[in-house]
Order: structure tokens, then sequence, then C-alpha cells
């Protein structure tokens, strides 16, 4: 055998196992009516954030906890616990999206990330102020 | 009906548009001509295409002083300089407008293509016919970028001269409608305040023309392919492969600079896909140029060479498509956004492909007759093994990288890892280990074949003080996965061979140890970042908070409250001492101190002063600040802090609005700061002094107030009614910033309503933060100064050996 088909091998080997690992690393997108059946797992779900209901955030007893209501792209809310300090500027956000898992009807949070109206996106709301001043 | 608009400068545009169009056309002519120049040999078409490229020089140039005026001027009429710039930015970031933007970023490529393309007509001879056909044919992909011209309703690039009320998101609105809606506008969107930083000013330009000098390996690979001259490539794009290596490396480096100066996720790399796709091609680009090397000694690895020039080449296409077709969506940070480019880029992407898949099929028999099996002993397998590990490590990280692409075509809903850092990390640092070994064990063979006795020989002493070294930091740094330990030996070990090979070989001959000095670098930026990613310790944990157990335990803020807290951290004594504002930052200081432990005196060390950007746009940003000592950093980030004040200034009284409490007498109420007794009702006030005559009527509200210090303080509003008109007359106590009004008595019950109002500054003013000491990390900027130095050590000398031949001729 040639050293290059056991070059070809490992190499094939290698993209095997890259692909395997990332399947088995990578989480899905869902809804917390999926998360809520399969409670170990970890998942990503979309949202967004219930203004009408509290958040919780009492940075004196434990400023990495902050609990907030999100409405899931399926339209069901869950109270959302986040191990974490709470993002500045969270009430802007448009959309939420939250890494974790179910643990008894609430969605533990390890990670949290927002999608604020911002960036580049609206040019019109920005027109609206502008003009509004004149 | 057409509307009159005033106030616009509209010959701008007509001219930029002028040029846009010029600059693709005369790239496509000039690839055209240099197809037909190096098929036909006949001199009179590279007399064209250079023409054509001269003015193509000319019309990118032309366009970059445009925008570059319109910009200065305030142009706002088009949508480029609204979207991207306004009054207030400070001058020194107008360069930054240009790579904020998609069109600008592919305009500042466009003209390093140009800077590169000249030297190559200056200097590659017989190369420069089908190098830059290449190179022309790469640049009117890019002009189509900018072009933003409509064909069969498929729009071909965006234009950045497109006027302001021409611009989808503007032309319906009302707004629009005004003939003098210019001078309604107030200001431009403006820069993206993560720009405005010098890291920012330089790191783009930087890394677009790494990214620009990738295309001349590939250009070279092409022509090659295209004369059937497959050999003749390796010495001329040699050099310019090592270039690109060193400023990609460059940019890629000040990226993670400015991302462990400003960002704020504590760190300098984050496997962010963006990230990744700048060093994926980096990886390849390296692989590619000590290929190269191996054929420039030993005529060996020919297709292995051609293989790399083109993959380096795709995976920036590759990279541009990630980072501009919108499809990374949410998954990064600084993505750009969807400008509807999405198919150009794909066609731009698999026409390359292409095209260089079909070259190297229709070269198959000529590559294959250049395979020969190296020997083990010799220098070139084990870097062509080095290659191998590099291209490995790329196919692991694209792969990931890949999710969002690998959604959209199969459909599936996969989600990045929950944890990417880690999932990199598994793959990352057993490629890094083998990659230091190899760079370590490389300098001890020769080329062709090595003698094992005199390799054992040279090798020995590198290897037990690297094993030395080793043992005595693994001692300090404490206990580490077992990898690890590989890593820091191998990184080590890598570091020292290479110096040894420097004194012991190269006799210290600095002119010839540009490989050696660059490869120290990379060993000791890989040693750097083990030690403090591994070894850095958040020493912001909370203290006050009881455990909450394994799931809760990220811990890593903390709350202080401004002049109140001192709180222990790590080695340190923290508090915040206040913020001060300044324009759009609000910096917050916060002060460290040490213990004294014979006196028990705290001692300040230093402040540090990280700050939250007001941003409107992007939401408001925090930027850490970090003291560096020789040994360690120590970062300080803003979490949270509280904001709505800041954010108007104006219009805020110095007190907060008033509380009412209705009260008999005997009856209490708190404040934020004190304890408050209705102790009775003054009838008998002095009414000369208030201009009363004695059928009005005054009341005084007898109030004892006590602090948290049980200081007691007196206090007396009125309550008049002169004329039959109530009068009040607030009281006021300093000390407490409290202020007291009596506003109604109520003969139903007795009851009368005192109202307080407490000034801002009572409100306990409070941060959350995160402070992370980093170890070691001047070991990686060393490492990334070295790596720079030795390449271009390198380069010089390989530039000298290329002109003693040229001189001859």
């Amino acid at each position: 055998m040639k050293k290059s088909h056991i070059i070809a091998i490992i190499i094939i080997a290698v993209a095997i196992g890259a692909i395997l690992s990332t399947l088995a690393d990578s989480s899905t997108y869902a809804s917390f009516r999926i998360a809520e059946e399969h409670p170990s797992k970890t998942y990503h779900v979309v949202g967004k954030l219930n203004k009408t209901m509290p958040q919780e955030y009492n940075p004196q007893k434990n400023a990495d906890e902050f609990s907030f209501f999100l409405i899931d792209n399926e339209g069901k809310e869950k109270k959302v616990i986040l191990n974490k300090a709470k993002p500045q500027d969270f009430d802007k956000s448009e959309q939420i999206v939250v890494i974790g898992k179910m643990e008894q009807d609430q969605f533990v949070a390890s990670d949290v990330l927002m999608k604020c109206p911002s960036k580049y996106n609206n040019p019109k709301e920005d027109m609206k102020t502008v003009s509004s001043n004149h | 009906m057409d509307i009159q608009y005033t106030g616009e400068q509209l010959i701008w545009g007509k001219v930029g548009n002028l040029l846009v169009i010029l600059s693709f056309t005369t790239s496509l002519l000039a690839s055209f001509s240099y197809l037909i120049f190096f098929r036909s040999n006949d001199y009179s078409w590279r007399s064209i295409a250079r023409k054509a490229f001269a003015v193509q020089t000319f019309s990118i140039l032309g366009i970059f002083a445009l925008l570059f005026y319109l910009i200065v001027k305030h142009r706002f009429e088009y949508y480029y300089v609204w979207e991207h710039s306004n009054t207030i930015m400070p001058l020194r970031y107008i360069l930054s407008c240009f790579w904020e933007g998609q069109e600008g970023s592919f305009l500042l490529w466009m003209f390093w293509h140009c800077v590169i393309s000249w030297i190559l007509i200056a200097t590659a001879r017989e190369w420069e016919g089908g190098v830059m056909f290449i190179i022309s044919l790469v640049q009117t992909f890019l002009a189509s970028m900018i072009l933003g011209v409509v064909v069969f309703n498929y729009k071909i690039g965006s234009n950045p001269f497109v006027l302001l009320r021409e611009h989808p998101d503007f032309a319906n609105l009302p707004f629009i409608k005004f003939p003098d809606y210019l001078s309604r506008m107030k200001d431009g969107r403006g820069l993206n305040p993560l720009l405005q930083n010098y890291w920012m000013t330089i790191h783009p330009p930087t890394l677009f023309l790494g990214f620009a000098l990738t295309v001349v390996p590939f250009a070279y690979a092409m022509a090659a392919l295209l004369q059937k001259k497959i050999t003749g490539w390796i010495r001329p794009a040699l050099p310019w492969a090592f270039t690109g290596v060193m400023i990609l490396g460059t940019g890629i480096l000040m990226g993670a600079a400015w991302a462990y100066e400003s960002l704020s996720f504590g760190g300098f790399w984050a496997w962010d896909p963006v990230e990744n796709a700048s060093l994926v091609p980096w990886m390849t680009l390296t692989a590619c140029s000590h290929v190269m090397l191996i054929y420039s000694h030993r005529a060996k690895a020919l297709l292995s060479a051609f293989v790399l020039a083109i993959l380096t080449f795709f995976f920036i296409l590759y990279s541009t498509f990630l980072t501009r077709s919108g499809i990374l969506g949410d998954s990064s940070v600084h993505a750009f956004t969807d400008l509807g480019m999405t198919g150009q880029l794909v066609i731009y992407m698999l026409f390359f492909l292409l095209f260089a898949l079909i070259l190297l099929f229709v070269n198959r028999k000529a590559l294959n007759e250049h395979s020969e099996e190296e020997h083990f002993s010799s220098r070139e397998f084990w870097m062509f093994i080095g290659t191998l590990v590099l291209v490995i490590g790329c196919l692991q990280i694209s792969f990931t990288t890949s999710t969002p692409v690998i959604n959209k075509i199969f459909g599936t809903k996969l989600a990045p890892p929950s944890n990417p850092i880690d999932h990199y990390n598994q793959w990352q640092v057993p490629v890094a280990i083998f990659l230091c070994l190899l760079i370590g064990i490389g300098q001890f063979f020769r080329y062709k074949k090595t003698e094992w006795s005199t390799f054992k020989k040279k090798i020995t002493l590198s290897v037990v003080i690297a094993i030395l070294i080793t043992g005595i930091s693994a001692f300090f740094l404490g206990k580490y996965p077992p990898h690890y330990y590989a890593l820091l030996f191998a990184s080590v070990f890598a570091a020292v061979a290479n110096l040894d090979h420097l004194v012991r070989s190269l006799k210290g001959r600095l002119s010839n140890a540009g490989a050696s000095v660059a490869h120290v670098g990379i060993a000791l930026i890989l040693c750097g970042a083990l030690i403090s990613n591994s070894r850095k310790e958040i020493i912001s944990r909370n203290m006050k908070n009881i455990d909450l157990g394994k799931d809760m335990s990220n811990k890593e803020n903390i709350m202080i409250e401004q002049k109140v807290d001192t709180l222990p951290m790590g080695p340190y004594y923290v508090s915040y001492t206040g913020n001060e504002q300044k324009g759009v930052n609000v910096y917050y200081t916060i002060s460290y101190f040490t213990l004294d432990r014979q006196s028990g005196q705290k001692k300040k060390e230093f402040d540090l002063t990280p700050l939250v950007q007001l941003n409107e746009r992007m939401g408001n940003v925090a930027e850490p600040a970090t003291k560096h000592f020789l040994t360690r950093d120590i970062y300080t980030h803003i979490t949270y802090a509280e904001l709505d004040d800041k954010k108007n200034p104006e219009g805020v009284s110095d007190y907060s609005p008033v509380k009412i409490h209705e009260l008999a007498v005997g009856d209490t109420f708190v404040t934020s700061n004190s304890f408050v007794i209705l102790q009775g009702l003054n009838k008998n006030i002095d009414r000369t002094n208030l201009h009363l005559n004695d059928s009005d009527l005054v009341v005084g509200a007898t109030l004892l107030i006590e602090d948290i210090n049980k200081k007691l303080y007196n206090s007396e509003p009125l309550f008049m009614i002169k004329n039959f008109s109530i009068l009040t007359r607030e009281a006021i106590i300093n000390e407490l910033g409290l202020k007291f009004s009596f506003d109604k008595i109520d003969p139903s019950n007795g009851k009368i309503r005192i109202s307080v109002a407490e000034k801002r500054s009572n409100k306990k003013d409070f941060i959350i933060m995160k402070a992370i000491i980093f170890p070691g990390i001047n070991i990686l900027w060393t490492g990334c100064l070295l790596m720079i130095t030795g390449s271009l050590i390198a380069l010089r000398k390989r530039l000298r050996k290329k002109n003693i031949p040229d001189s001859k001729v």
C-alpha cells in the first residue's frame, strides 16, 4: 500500500470523526413542547419576551440568576431561569434564543442570545424619530 | 409628477456610477486581453490589457476618493453615507466607514488586488499573462458586487452611490416626498461605535490585504495549468504565499487583540464563525506554502501544492459567502446583513472551484508523473505530515462552522454546539499538539535523508530541556488533564528545538533564522493560549451567596454598590468608586486594593475604568478594561448597570418623583435612608415672615427623622391658606437629600398628606461586574511578535535570493 493511500484513509477517518462529533455536540432548534418531551436534552429555543410578565433579578442575592417569561414560536409560554447576569438592554430585545433544558416546568438556560432592533435593520424606525423632530 | 429636490448634489453619484461600471468593464477587458495575450503571445494585447487594468485601478481609486469626499462633506442624500457616517463622528474613523458596509469592504479588497497586481505586472515577466488573467477575472467578479444593476429582475451587486430616496427602505416613505427632505434630516446613522476603536482601524485593512494575497498563489497555479508549465510557478509564487501567511496571520491576531481588549466575552478567541472563516484559509495557506517549500527543495509534492493553493482560495470565497450572504444570521456577532447577493456569491464561489477542478483534471497525467515517495527520515516527509494535520484541523473547523449551510441545504435544524469552545478544543488541542511536535522535530531532519544516529544526537538536548521546563511549569501551574500536559510539552519542545536550531546549526546568523524565529513564535502563541485559557481565574465570585448546587454554579458576576462595598476578589479587594459620562461613553471607576497583612490597612493598587457605550443602534455595549502586568492581566467588565438616567440627562430633576403618605399624628413612614415620624401639628407659626394676615391659616407638620446612624433631624413643612388659595412651603434636609411637602389636610379623618422627594443620588448606584485574571497572556503576544518578525526575516532572505538570478538577466 502506498503512503498516499494511508493518508487518504486517515483523512477520511478524521472527516467522519468530525462529522459525528459535530452531530453529537450540536444542539437542535426546537420549541418548548419538544424540550418538554425530552427533559434531559439541551435545546435552542427561539421566542419572544413576554413583557407583561414580571422579570426577577436580585443581584444582591445572586448576580448570576435572572428569570423571565418567554413565548416560543408555537405560542407556548414558559418561565426561563437564566444562570447568568441579566443582559444589558434585555427589555429591548426583539427575538431571544435560550439555550438549555426543561426542568420541572421551567426552562433552565445556560446562555441566552438576543437580537436587538439594531445593527442594520429598519431604517424606517430611525427616520420616524428623525422626522418627528421637525 | 416629478419632485424637484433641493440641496442635493447628484453629480458625484453620476460620476461614481460611471466609475463603478468602468471598473467592471475594464477588469473584464483586462482579463480578456490577458487571455489572448498569453495564448497568442501578441504583445499588443498585453499593452491593451495593461491599459485596461490601469483604467480599472484609476476607477477604483476614483470611487474611493468620491466616497471619501461624500462622507467628509456629509452628503446624506447618498444612502451609504447616511448609513455609515454622521456629523459627530471623529474624523480619524472615516476610513472605518469603508469597512463597515459591504460595498466599502469589497472596494477595499479590490484596492489591494490593484496594488498586488501592479507589483506583479512589474515583476512577474513570463507569468504576467496567465497570472493577471486570473486576477482580472477575480476582480471582475468583485466589481460585479458593487455594480447595482438590475438584469432580468435580478439585482447584481449593491452600489455604494445609491441615493437615499431611491433606496428600497426609503422610496415609499412620505418623508421622502418633501422637496427639501435633505434639510429636514438631522444626521446620518453613524458608524457603529464598536468599530470606533483603534484596532478596528487597522485590523480590517490588514485582514483584507491577507485575503487579497491568497489570490496570487492561486493565480500562479491556474496560470501554470493553463500554460502547461506545471513546475515553474512554485519559485515566483513562494514569497507571495509566505507574505500571505504573515499578513493574514497578523490580521487574525489583530482581531484577537481587538476581541481581548474591547469585546465582552473575556478572551481573545471564541471560535466564532467569522473568526473561523479567516483562520481556515490561513491554515491552508500555511500548509500550501510549506508544501511549496518542499517542492522548491526536493521537486516533490507538486499535486499537493496545486490542491492547497486552490483550497486556500476556495476557502477565501467560502468565507466571503458565509459572512456576506447573511446565512450565519444568529450564529455570529459580526456577520454582515443579507444584501440579496447570496446567488451571486454562490456563483462566484462555484465558478472558480469548477474552473480549478477542470484544469486539474485536464492536467492529471502531467501531475501524476511527479508523485514519488519520500523517505521517512527526510524533512519533507514530516513537513508533509504537518500540512496534513493542518488540513485535518481545517476540515473539522469548516464542518462545524457550516452547520447553517447544512441546515439550508438539507432542511435540518442543527444548532451550533451548546458549548462551542469545548467542542472545537477537543479537536484543535490534539491538532496543536501534533503541529508543535512536528515543528520541533522537523528542525533535526535534513531534506532527502537523515542518519538516525545524528538525528538522535541532535534532538536529545532539546527533549531534555523541554521535559525540564514542562516539569517545572507543570509544578507551578497545578493539575491539568493529560492532553493539556501534552500540549504544554509539545509547545515548549517546539520553541526549544527551534532555538536550538538557531543557536547550533545557524550559529545565531539571524538573516537565515526567519523560519526558526517564526516557529518559536507559533509555539509561544499556542503555549500562551494554553496557559492563559486553562489557568484563567474568574475572581468575581459571589461571596454573599450560598452555594446553589452544581447546576447553578455559574457564579461569574458580582454586584457592587457604589462607595459601599469593598469586596474580596482573588488576591484583591475591589470597590466601585463612581462613574463619569463622556459623550456616549459612561466610564465606571473600579478600584483594586490589596490588604497589608501587618497593618491590616488596605492599600490601593490601581484603578480600572471599564465603560458602557450608550449605543442606540446596537444596544448598549460594554467595553472591558484590563490592567496589564508582566505575568498576568486583570480583566474587568461591566455586565450590567442601571443606565436609564444616563440616556437623557436633561429633563431629569435632582429629585426623584414624590411619594405620598397619608398620616395621622404619631404615624410613621420610611424613606430609602431614614425613618420619619409625624410628631404633631404646629399652629404657632410666626406669620410676619410669611406675609400672612390673621385671617389666613398656617399649619406646620412637625417631623422627626432618624437616619441609619440613629442621628436625629427635625423638619417642618408648612401648609397655608392665603386669600382662599392653598400654598405650601417645602422643608429640605440636605444631609439626607430629602424634601418634604405638606400638601393637604383632610378634615373628615384628621389625616394630613405629606409628600417626600428624594435626591437621586440617594438611590444607591450599583454595577454588576466580572473580573478575570489571565496569567501568561504575554507569552502569547510575544509569540505573535516573533512570528511576524520571523516571517519578515524569511521574506527578506527569499526576496534577495530571488533577485540574484534576476540581476543576471
